[in-house]
């Protein structure tokens, strides 16, 4: 759960900290970008980068949801392709309304996560190897049934939806982004299931000691999981008026790790952020689109991205170092 | 010297345009010439970006690469090249559909868009496309193996990506021309995905001949870096008796072509496809020129509005004189090219 709206006591503030640190650091390249480059904040470019946030917030939302029980979902782009086909299937081959077909694709990712979940609840094994070899299998699925091929003739309201404006700043994406960050806001912080997910992955032990049914809790995050990668790879077939086997895959993974991370969700489980997860894809987004505009190569963004994570992952352990000096 | 036609095809093509007049009136656009991602085969493309600005006055023509193939990177770089006031956009499409609705929100802005070295898929708002013709090549390309490898006998294909659409495109080349041998030459197996990454390449094509060298005769490789891979280790295996042809101009290729492990190789105009693609974006968004509506369009599976940007076979016997063939090849395109597609003030 975000701890940036809870009482200032001294644990409190030093949790607050990293959403207020990393909100700084955003803010500050959007001012320097801005300089140097007015055109960066043009609305062209705002509803560009806003599109592109909405994809790398829900994919990083889609890990935190199995990184809230100390898991991992390394299937995120596979879930995703695979929702983006099947949407493309129904739209196209089947002919079936879009509500429809997007409510459908988005059950096709919950049921894959499902599949995700139920697999290392029954057999015990990592959620790293489950995932991995869900990953492979189910691209693998995907390519051999699509051959492959882009499904492009999709009604015209799916791009429609893509480049349609909302004051000419905003994308419709961006805003389901939010909503799910506040709906996911209040289920963990509000919500018996949710308070369980954080509970299980604090300390699975001690939660089923407790009554709390940790494989559910498990089960739960990985279908959480693959729904919210489901309507991430929605948001690219709106963004493209196409569906396309390439979208997602391994592409989504270092992504979907960097939103939460940056944002303070621990990677052992037990606490999560979603203003967190929406900041730390935002800076990764800013960091991408600056670049460009101060004219540094893109190549440099891997540099960038690899520093910050470093960073993030350090200020985690010395987090971990303080609280045990506060207890 | 070791011959390097990409560059040389270059050359030629500024010494046709400043023959022909190419040196046009000074114009203040800023144009940009982008890959999908970084491959060997868009290095010429910076050189020829800084020619064509020089040679045709034009305030400014960019080489900008997204740094890797993900159409996202390429997506987002063309809309922070827009909102920088770049007016004109020549881009090898990271995906063929995908890159559709952004080249749509361009054409909007009033952004003209060609696509080069490959198509965006029809229906798109890219002026035309400026490239080699995958299953046309890939069909001749299979023709010629048959005919050298007598006309029957196993062959294999290696390509590259199999989610790349001119992957798909290339097996079915390969196919009918195999068709067409009624069971003569028979298709061994397809190896893909060996463009990208050259480690895999290396391994997939290993395991190849390890597998059944003995039982191939012919060898066509239809993706550069496939080509290239291809060619180290037919030299490796010391292995002259399966013929091999292979694609653009690695130096490892036209080795194995001088040295007698090649067949030979075509290669595409690159840096052609990045010059020519200034010269007209220049033209496209100074708004002194229109497309004209009857202009002969060759048709390519992917678009109506297709110009073949040409290829040339290079074998042993016109390895020394291929230089000037190409120089021949671009400098016609060039010097057709304003009066054949536009309609000018």
């Amino acid at each position: 759960m975000s701890t940036t709206d809870l009482a200032p006591t001294p644990r409190a503030r030093f949790e607050i900290a990293p959403q207020l640190g990393l909100a700084i650091i955003v803010g500050l390249l959007v001012v320097v970008f801005a300089w140097k480059q007015p055109g960066f904040v043009s609305s062209f470019n705002l509803f560009g980068m806003g599109r592109s946030l909405a994809v790398d917030v829900t994919v990083g939302f889609s890990q935190m949801a199995v990184l809230a029980t100390g898991g991992m979902n390394l299937a995120v782009g596979s879930i995703g392709v695979c929702s983006v086909m099947f949407a493309g299937y129904l739209m196209q081959d089947l002919g079936l309304p879009v509500p429809l077909a997007f409510l459908l694709a988005v059950m096709l990712g919950g049921l894959l996560g499902w599949l995700n979940g139920f697999t290392i609840v029954r057999s015990g094994v990592n959620a790293f190897i489950v995932t991995l070899a869900s990953a492979n299998l189910y691209s693998g699925a995907m390519l051999i049934l699509t051959k492959a091929q882009p499904i492009n003739v999709l009604p015209p309201i799916v791009s429609s939806i893509g480049s349609y404006e909302i004051l000419g700043y905003a994308s419709p994406a961006l805003v389901v982004a939010l909503v799910i960050g506040l709906a996911l806001y209040v289920f963990y912080r509000y919500s018996v299931p949710g308070k369980e997910t954080l509970m299980a992955g604090a300390n699975a032990r001690a939660a089923s000691m407790s009554g709390i049914a940790v494989s559910r809790s498990i089960i739960l995050a990985h279908v959480l999981s693959g729904v919210l990668a489901g309507v991430a790879g929605l948001m690219v077939v709106a963004r493209v008026g196409a569906a396309m086997p390439a979208v997602g895959g391994e592409d989504w993974l270092l992504p979907s790790f960097l939103a939460p991370v940056l944002g303070g969700t621990a990677l052992a489980g037990g606490f999560v952020s979603v203003v967190g997860t929406f900041l730390g894809a935002m800076l990764v987004t800013v960091i991408r689109s600056g670049l460009l505009f101060v004219n540094i190569s893109n190549f440099w963004l891997q540099l960038f991205l690899g520093l910050f994570l470093l960073a993030a992952v350090l200020a985690q352990r010395y987090r971990g170092l303080f609280r045990m000096r506060l207890t | 010297m070791k011959p390097h036609f990409g560059r040389m095809s270059g050359i030629a093509v500024v010494m046709g345009l400043m023959l022909t007049g190419g040196a046009a009136i000074a114009s203040d656009n800023h144009i940009v010439v982008a890959p999908g991602g970084p491959h060997p085969y868009f290095a010429v493309w910076e050189q020829a970006a800084a020619d064509a600005q020089k040679d045709f006055g034009i305030a400014s023509v960019k080489y900008r690469v997204p740094s890797d193939w993900k159409l996202e990177l390429q997506t987002e770089l063309m809309e922070s090249l827009a909102s920088q006031g770049v007016n004109g956009l020549g881009i090898f499409p990271g995906d063929p559909v995908g890159v559709n609705s952004t080249i749509a929100e361009l054409k909007t802005r009033g952004i003209p868009v060609v696509t080069l070295g490959g198509c965006a898929q029809d229906p798109t708002d890219a002026v035309f496309c400026f490239a080699t013709d995958p299953y046309k090549t890939t069909y001749t390309m299979t023709k010629a193996l048959i005919a050298a490898i007598g006309g029957k006998g196993n062959i294999v294909h290696i390509t590259g990506q199999i989610i790349d659409t001119n992957t798909k495109l290339r097996e079915d080349a390969v196919q009918k021309a195999i068709d067409e041998t009624n069971g003569a030459v028979k298709l061994l197996q397809t190896v893909a995905d060996t463009d990208l990454d050259p480690t895999v390449a290396d391994q997939k094509i290993s395991a190849l001949f390890a597998a059944s060298k003995d039982q191939i005769d012919g060898i066509i490789a239809t993706a550069h870096n496939s080509s290239a891979v291809t060619a180290k280790q037919l030299r490796s295996l010391g292995d002259k008796r399966i013929k091999f042809i292979g694609f653009d101009d690695d130096q490892a290729v036209l080795d194995d072509i001088k040295d007698g492990f090649a067949f030979g190789t075509y290669l595409q105009n690159a840096y052609g496809q990045a010059y020519l693609g200034a010269y007209a974006l220049d033209l496209l968004a100074s708004k002194t020129c229109t497309m004209k509506a009857d202009a002969p369009w060759d048709k390519s599976p992917q678009t109506v509005h297709f110009i073949d940007s040409g290829v040339l076979k290079v074998t042993a016997d016109n390895l020394a004189t291929a230089k000037d063939e190409m120089k021949k090849m671009a400098t016609g395109i060039q010097s057709k090219f304003k009066a054949t597609y536009l309609n000018c003030k």
